[in-house]
C-alpha cells in the first residue's frame, strides 16, 4: 500500500503502524472489561458516531501536514450546525440550511487561511482568535438557547439507511475517498506535502504557497460546514455549545494516526484509524460509566504519548 | 574594460560559434564586501567547465546570479551571442539554466516522479488530478536518460544523498536544461557513487549540455574538466587548460594575493601551560578522532575547507553539540557538559554568524556585553543597571567600540563593532580561552586589523585563542601554529615555520 | 542577511527606553477608553464600578503575570485556565476537609507549580512545542477537574479567607493590594534580577543565549513553573471571591489572559514586554468588557471581542517586527 510506505520506517517491528496496534489494544481491553462493547449494536454505534469526527479530522490532517493547526474547528462546527438549524427552521429547506452552513464554514476557513498565510500570524494564535469569534457568534445567533423544530428532511440525514447502510457511513466513506483522491492524486495534494516538507520548492516551481495554504484552511472550514449538517441531524436540534472542543478530538485522531507536526508527511489511513481509536476510547469509557472528563483526560494522555512516540521514532 | 580577451577567442574547440552562455563584467556587492568583481566567463555546449576558488572567492554568489536568485549589480549576459537578462528564476529556466545547490529543493514525502515534475505535472482527465501513469512514464524516461535505475514511486526522503542528487539532476534534465551548474556534487558521495556521477556527466556532455562544475578536489578537476577558471576575491584570476596545468599552479592562482596586513603580532617564544587538551574527540556532526592542544599565550589556527568540520570541532569543544567520544580537558578539569559549563570554566565561543548566534540584536550593547557575566557581576542575584553602565563603558572604551552609548541597539552597529561586542561579552565573563569562528568575516579592513590587535593583546595577558579562518593569509600572519582539517579529521599540524598558505591549501585539499 | 546600511539610517532611540514608551502608549490608551466610557455611560464613574473594574483587572493580572514570563521566552501556556480550575477545586476541598485556609493556599500553589513543571518538562525534555504541550495539558487538566468534582460545587469558606477576594482595606478591594504586591515582585524579578535578564536574553535570541552560557533548559523550566504557580495563586483569589469552586471556572480565563499579555505589549516572538505592561493590558481588556456590560451589550459578544482583540494585537506585533527588521 503506497500510503503505508510514507508512514513507516524500515525497521520491521515498526512497519506495523502504531495506531493500528493502539486500536487493537483498545478494542481488546474494552472488549474484555466493558459490558456490551462487542455487541453488534454498539459497534455500529461507534462507527456511526465516528463519522462526524472523521469529517473534521480529514482536513485537519492536511492542515497539520502544513505545520499548522486549526483550533477553531469545534467552534465553527457549533456555529455551522446552528446555521443549519436556524435556516432550515426558517425556510423549511434542508438544502438552504446546508448551503448556509458550508458558506459560514468557508468564510471562517478563508479567514483562518488569510491570517496564517497572508498576515503571518502563527496558526494556533490565529485559530484561537477565530475560535473565540465563532464561539461568540454561536451564542449570539442562538441567543443562548437550543434551536428546535428541525424539519424532518434534516434529521433524516442521520437516521436514514439506504440498503441498510446508514447515511453517515456513506458520507464518511465518500469523504474519505474524496480526501484520499485529493491528497494522493491531485496537484493540490502534492503541493500540500510541499507546504510542510519544503515550502521553498513551491516558490522555485513558480507556485504561490500563500494561496495554497489559504485553500487548505478553507477546506477545513467547508468540511466543518458539512459536519454541521450531520451534527444538527444527529441531535435533531441546534445547540449553542455542542461541538466545542471537538477540534481536540480531531487533533488527537490525527496525531495518534501518525501524521507528524513537522515533516510534511501525512497518512489519511492513519487518521481514519485514529478517529476509530478515539471513538472506541470514548465509547468504552462511556460503557464503563466514566464521565466525559475522564475521557478527555485519557485522550489528552493518548496525544502526549503519540507525540512522544513520534519524536522518539523519528530520532531512532 | 579588462585586459582579458573576448571569451570566444579562447574557446577550447576553436569554433567561431559564440558561447552558449556568456557573462561579461558581472559584479555583485553586498554591504562591506564585493562578492563578484568584473567577472567574465563563457561556456560552450558539451564542455565541463571547472570553477575553482577558495571560500569566499565568489563561487556561490556566481551560482545564485546564474539561477536568478540574485540580481547582478553590473555586467551583461549573452545567450548564443544575444544579450539577455537574468533577473528571476523563470528567466534562468527559460534560458535552460539549472542550478543544483548543496541543499536540495526536494519535497521529502513526495515520490521521485512528483519531485521531478513539481509544478509541471501532466494532467489527468478530471481537471486538477495528476495523470499518474503519464507522470510515471515520463519520470522513467528521464531517469533512464541519465542512467539512473530506480523506482520512481519511492519517496525522496528514503533516498540517500547521492540518489537525491540524481533526482535533482533528473529535474534539471526534465526541464531541458542546457546549462547545468553543480556545486560540490561529490562532497557527500562515496567513490563508487562519484564514478556513477562522472559517467552521467560524460553522457550529458555528449548530449551537448554545458556543465559548470564547482569543486575543491584536484583529482576531479583534472579528470573531468575541459577548462578550469580560477576565482579569487571575486575576480576571475585566469583560465587554465587542464592538459597543460599542474595542481601547484592552480593552488598558487587560488591563493596568491596582495596582502597588506600590517598588524603587529608578538609571537610567543615559550608557550605557557597547556590550557586546552582534546583527545580523540568525535561527534555525530561529522568529526572523528580529533586531537589538539592549546597553550596559554598561543593563537592556534584551525584551517581547512568549508565542510571539513572546523566549526563542528569547536562546537563540540564548547559543548554546543554533543560529543560521541573523546575527552576535553580544560585548565586541568574534565569538561563534559554544555555551553553553560563551558562558560563557567572560562571558555568563550565567538560564533561564525554573530548576528544569529552571538548577539541578541534587538537588545542594547550593554545588555549584550554583560549577558555572560551576570553571575560574576551580580553574585547576589540582584541586577543593577547602573553597574551595567559602568562595566559597558569600560569595555566600550577598552575595545574602542564605536557606539553612541551602551544603550544603543546592537543591530545598529557595524559588523566590526558587533564583533567587538561579542568579544567584549566574554572579556566581561573573564574567559581564558577564546574560540573564534571566522572572526573577520564581513568586516572591513580597518576593523579587521583592530580585531587582530585585540587578539594579540588578549593572549599577551595570558589567555589563549583558537581561531578558525578561511583566509589563509590571516592564519599565517596571526597564528603561532595551525591544525588543518580535512573531511572531519585533522589532516595535519603546521608549526610556525611550516605555516604557509600553500601548505594549508595543500593539506586541506583532497589530492588523489 | 540584513542590510547594515539600511539599519544605519534608522532613527536613534528616544530618550525614553523603548519598553517604557510602549507602556506609556498603552496607559494613554487605557485613559482614552476611560474617557470614552465616562462619556458614553453614566454608571462608569460610579465608585462601585471603578472598584469592580480594578478588582476584575487584578484577578486577570494574576493569571497573566506568570504567563508573561512564558511569552517572553517566545513560548505559550494555554493551560493556565484549566490550571486555575483544578487548583481552585483541590484547594477548596483541602480547606473544607482541614478547615485551614493556609493549607488550602499551599495546596493551590503546589498544584499550580507541579502543573507548570510538567509543562516545562514537556517543552525542555520532550521537545514538544509549547503550544501543543500546554494544549494537551489543558485537556488533561479539564478532564481531571470535571472527574474530580463530579458535577458538584464546593462552597462556603471561612469568612477570614473570603476577605482575600471580597474584602476591603481602606476602601480598596484587597485583591488590588495583592495586585500591587505581585506587580512589584514581578517587575523586580523581570527587570532587576539576573534570572529576569536571562529570560529576556532567551526571548531575544535563544540560540545566542545558550551559546552565551545561559542554562536554557533550567530557565525554561523555571518560567513554566512560575506560570503554573501564579495560576495556583490566582485560583486562591478566585476561590475567595466567588466563595465557591466548580469545574468550569477556568474555561473563560485562558483567552483573556493571553489577550492581556499581548495587549500589554509582550511580543509572541519573545524578548519584548514587561509585567507592568501586562497589568495595563489586563486593565484595558477589563475596561472594554466593562464598557460592553454598561452599554448593555449582550454578554455573548465578549469572547468574540476578545478574539478580535487578540488577533489585532498579534497583527500589530508582527507589523512592528517587520518595521524593525
Amino acid at each position: 500500500m503506497r500510503e503505508a510506505v510514507l508512514a513507516v520506517t524500515s525497521n520491521p517491528l515498526q512497519r506495523i503502524p502504531g495506531v493500528a496496534i493502539m486500536l487493537l489494544l483498545l478494542v481488546a481491553v474494552f472488549g474484555a472489561v466493558a459490558p456490551g462493547f462487542m455487541s453488534e449494536v454498539n459497534i455500529a454505534n461507534v462507527l456511526v458516531q465516528s463519522t462526524l469526527l472523521l469529517m473534521l479530522s480529514l482536513p485537519m490532517t492536511l492542515i497539520i501536514m502544513t505545520e499548522g493547526l486549526d483550533l477553531s474547528m469545534g467552534a465553527v462546527l457549533t456555529l455551522t450546525s446552528l446555521m443549519v438549524a436556524i435556516v432550515s427552521v426558517a425556510t423549511g429547506s434542508m438544502l438552504l440550511g446546508f448551503a448556509a452552513a458550508v458558506a459560514v464554514g468557508l468564510i471562517f476557513g478563508v479567514a483562518n487561511g488569510c491570517l496564517v498565510a497572508a498576515l503571518g500570524i502563527p496558526p494556533f494564535v490565529a485559530t484561537l482568535g477565530t475560535l473565540g469569534m465563532a464561539q461568540g457568534l454561536a451564542l449570539i445567533v442562538s441567543d443562548g438557547q437550543s434551536v428546535v423544530g428541525i424539519p424532518h428532511s434534516v434529521s433524516e440525514i442521520y437516521s436514514a439507511a439506504p440498503f441498510g447502510i446508514p447515511v453517515p457511513i456513506v458520507l464518511a466513506i465518500l469523504a474519505y475517498l474524496l480526501f484520499h483522491g485529493l491528497l494522493y492524486r491531485t496537484r493540490f495534494g502534492a503541493y500540500v506535502f510541499a507546504l510542510g516538507g519544503n515550502r521553498e520548492a513551491l516558490t522555485y516551481a513558480g507556485l504561490s504557497p500563500t494561496r495554497l495554504l489559504i485553500s487548505v484552511y478553507a477546506l477545513g472550514g467547508a468540511m466543518a460546514g458539512i459536519a454541521g449538517l450531520l451534527m444538527t441531524a444527529r441531535m435533531n436540534a441546534g445547540h449553542p455549545t455542542a461541538g466545542l472542543g471537538l477540534e481536540f478530538d480531531a487533533i488527537a485522531a490525527v496525531a495518534v494516526g501518525g501524521t507528524s507536526f513537522e515533516r510534511g508527511n501525512g497518512w489519511l489511513g492513519g487518521t481514519a484509524l485514529g478517529v476509530l481509536a478515539v471513538g472506541v476510547l470514548r465509547n468504552g469509557l462511556n460503557l464503563l460509566a466514566l464521565p466525559s472528563s475522564i475521557q478527555v483526560a485519557s485522550i489528552g494522555a493518548l496525544v502526549i504519548i503519540a507525540l512522544f512516540l513520534d519524536g522518539f521514532r523519528s530520532r531512532s | 574594460m579588462s585586459m582579458t580577451l573576448p571569451i570566444h577567442e579562447s574557446s577550447p574547440f576553436n569554433a567561431p560559434a559564440p558561447p552558449l552562455l556568456e557573462l561579461r563584467g558581472i559584479s555583485k556587492a553586498f554591504p562591506g564586501v564585493k562578492a563578484l568583481d568584473d567577472v567574465s566567463f563563457g561556456v560552450w555546449p558539451g564542455e565541463v567547465h571547472m570553477l575553482l576558488g577558495e571560500n569566499g572567492a565568489g563561487k556561490s554568489t556566481l551560482m545564485k546570479v546564474l539561477c536568478g536568485a540574485y540580481r547582478a549589480d553590473a555586467g551583461e549576459f549573452f545567450h548564443r551571442g544575444e544579450k539577455v537578462a537574468i533577473n528571476s528564476s523563470s528567466d534562468a529556466q527559460r534560458l535552460g539554466i539549472a542550478v543544483i545547490f548543496q541543499e536540495f529543493s526536494l519535497v521529502p514525502y513526495l515520490d521521485i516522479a512528483q519531485n521531478v515534475f513539481l509544478g509541471r505535472e501532466p494532467m489527468g482527465r478530471i481537471p486538477g488530478t495528476i495523470d499518474r501513469r503519464g507522470l510515471l512514464r515520463e519520470a522513467r524516461r528521464v531517469l533512464e536518460s541519465i542512467g539512473f535505475d530506480i523506482d520512481p514511486t519511492i519517496p525522496v526522503a528514503k533516498l540517500g544523498v547521492a540518489q537525491q542528487q540524481m533526482v535533482e539532476i533528473a529535474k534539471a534534465v526534465s526541464q531541458n536544461a542546457r546549462i547545468l551548474v553543480m556545486d560540490e556534487p561529490t562532497a557527500a558521495l562515496s567513490d563508487r557513487e562519484t564514478e556513477l556521477l562522472f559517467e552521467l556527466i560524460r553522457k550529458l556532455k555528449a548530449d551537448g549540455v554545458a556543465i559548470i562544475y564547482i569543486s575543491h578536489r584536484m583529482a576531479e578537476v583534472f579528470a573531468l574538466g575541459d577548462r578550469i577558471t580560477v576565482l579569487r576575491d571575486g575576480r576571475r584570476v585566469g583560465e587554465v587548460d587542464p592538459a597543460r596545468a599542474t595542481p601547484d599552479e592552480l593552488v598558487r592562482m587560488m591563493v596568491g594575493r596582495n596582502v597588506d596586513m600590517s598588524y603587529p603580532r608578538h609571537f610567543v617564544e615559550e608557550p605557557g601551560q597547556v590550557l586546552l587538551e582534546v583527545k580523540g574527540l568525535s561527534a555525530p556532526t561529522g568529526i572523528s578522532d580529533i586531537d589538539l592542544v592549546v597553550r596559554e599565550g598561543e593563537v592556534v589556527g584551525l584551517c581547512g575547507l568549508v565542510g571539513s568540520g572546523r566549526t563542528e570541532v569547536v562546537r563540540a569543544i564548547f559543548g554546543a553539540d554533543p560529543a560521541s567520544a573523546g575527552r576535553i580537558i580544560f585548565d586541568g578539569r574534565e569538561k563534559s557538559g554544555g555551553p553553560d559549563e563551558a562558560a563557567r570554566l572560562g571558555l568563550a565561543l565567538i560564533p561564525e554568524s554573530r548576528k544569529a548566534e552571538g548577539l541578541a540584536l534587538a537588545r542594547s550593547v550593554g545588555d549584550n556585553l554583560v549577558v555572560s557575566a551576570l553571575r560574576k557581576l551580580f553574585p547576589s542575584g540582584l541586577f543593577q543597571p547602573r553597574r551595567v553602565q559602568g562595566v559597558s563603558s569600560d569595555l566600550i572604551a577598552k575595545l574602542r567600540i564605536a557606539t553612541p552609548s551602551a544603550r544603543q541597539t546592537v543591530a545598529l552597529l557595524s559588523g566590526g563593532n558587533q564583533q567587538k561586542v561579542v568579544i567584549g561579552k566574554w572579556l566581561a565573563a573573564g574567559a581564558k580561552l577564546f574560540i573564534f569562528d571566522e572572526p573577520t568575516r564581513g568586516i572591513d579592513v580597518g576593523a579587521k586589523a583592530e580585531i587582530f590587535a585585540l587578539i594579540d593583546r588578549l593572549v599577551a595577558d595570558g589567555a589563549a585563542a583558537l581561531m578558525i579562518s578561511s583566509e589563509q593569509a590571516e592564519i599565517c600572519h596571526v597564528c603561532d601554529r595551525a591544525y588543518v582539517m580535512r573531511e572531519g579529521r585533522v589532516a595535519g599540524e603546521l608549526s610556525r615555520a611550516e605555516l604557509t598558505e600553500e601548505n594549508i591549501v595543500r593539506l586541506g585539499m583532497h589530492h588523489a | 542577511m540584513t542590510d547594515i546600511t539600511k539599519q544605519a539610517f534608522a532613527p536613534a532611540r528616544a530618550f525614553m527606553s523603548d519598553d517604557l514608551l510602549q507602556v506609556f502608549y498603552r496607559l494613554a490608551a487605557a485613559l482614552l477608553i476611560c474617557l470614552a466610557l465616562a462619556i458614553l455611560s453614566d454608571s462608569f464613574l460610579n465608585l462601585g464600578n471603578i472598584l469592580n473594574v480594578l478588582r476584575q483587572a487584578s484577578l486577570l493580572f494574576f493569571i497573566a503575570s506568570g504567563l508573561t514570563l512564558v511569552v517572553l521566552t517566545a513560548g505559550l501556556d494555554l493551560s493556565v485556565g484549566a490550571n486555575v480550575a483544578l487548583s481552585a477545586c483541590l484547594a477548596g476541598t483541602v480547606i473544607h476537609q482541614t478547615g485551614s485556609p493556609a493549607l488550602g493556599v499551599l495546596a493551590a500553589l503546589a498544584t499550580g507549580g507541579i502543573i507548570g513543571l510538567l509543562n516545562g518538562l514537556m517543552v525542555t525534555a520532550l521537545r514538544i512545542p509549547s503550544f501543543i504541550a500546554t494544549y494537551g495539558m489543558l485537556w488533561v487538566l479539564n478532564g481531571l477537574t470535571y472527574w474530580y468534582m463530579a458535577g458538584e460545587i464546593i462552597h462556603g469558606f471561612p469568612a477570614a479567607f473570603r476577605q482575600i477576594g471580597s474584602g476591603y482595606l481602606f476602601g480598596l478591594p484587597i485583591p488590588v493590594y495583592l495586585l500591587l504586591i505581585f506587580l512589584s515582585i514581578g517587575t523586580i524579578f523581570a527587570q532587576r534580577t539576573i534570572w529576569g535578564q536571562e529570560i529576556y536574553a532567551i526571548g531575544a535570541n535563544p540560540v545566542a543565549a545558550r551559546l552565551s552560557g545561559i542554562p536554557l533548559s533550567r530557565r525554561l523550566l523555571l518560567v513554566y513553573a512560575v506560570s503554573g504557580t501564579m495560576a495556583g495563586l490566582a485560583s486562591i483569589i478566585f476561590l475567595a471571591r466567588l466563595n465557591s469552586a466548580e469545574a468550569d471556572i477556568g474555561e473563560s480565563l485562558t483567552l483573556p489572559a493571553i489577550a492581556a499579555v499581548l495587549i500589554g505589549g509582550t511580543s509572541l516572538f519573545g524578548g519584548v514586554g514587561t509585567v507592568f505592561g501586562t497589568f495595563v493590558g489586563a486593565l484595558i481588556l477589563t475596561l472594554v468588557l466593562n464598557g460592553m456590560n454598561l452599554l448593555s451589550v449582550n454578554a455573548s459578544w465578549q469572547p468574540l471581542v476578545t478574539g478580535v482583540i487578540v488577533i489585532l494585537a498579534v497583527w500589530l506585533d508582527i507589523k512592528a517586527r517587520r518595521r524593525g527588521e
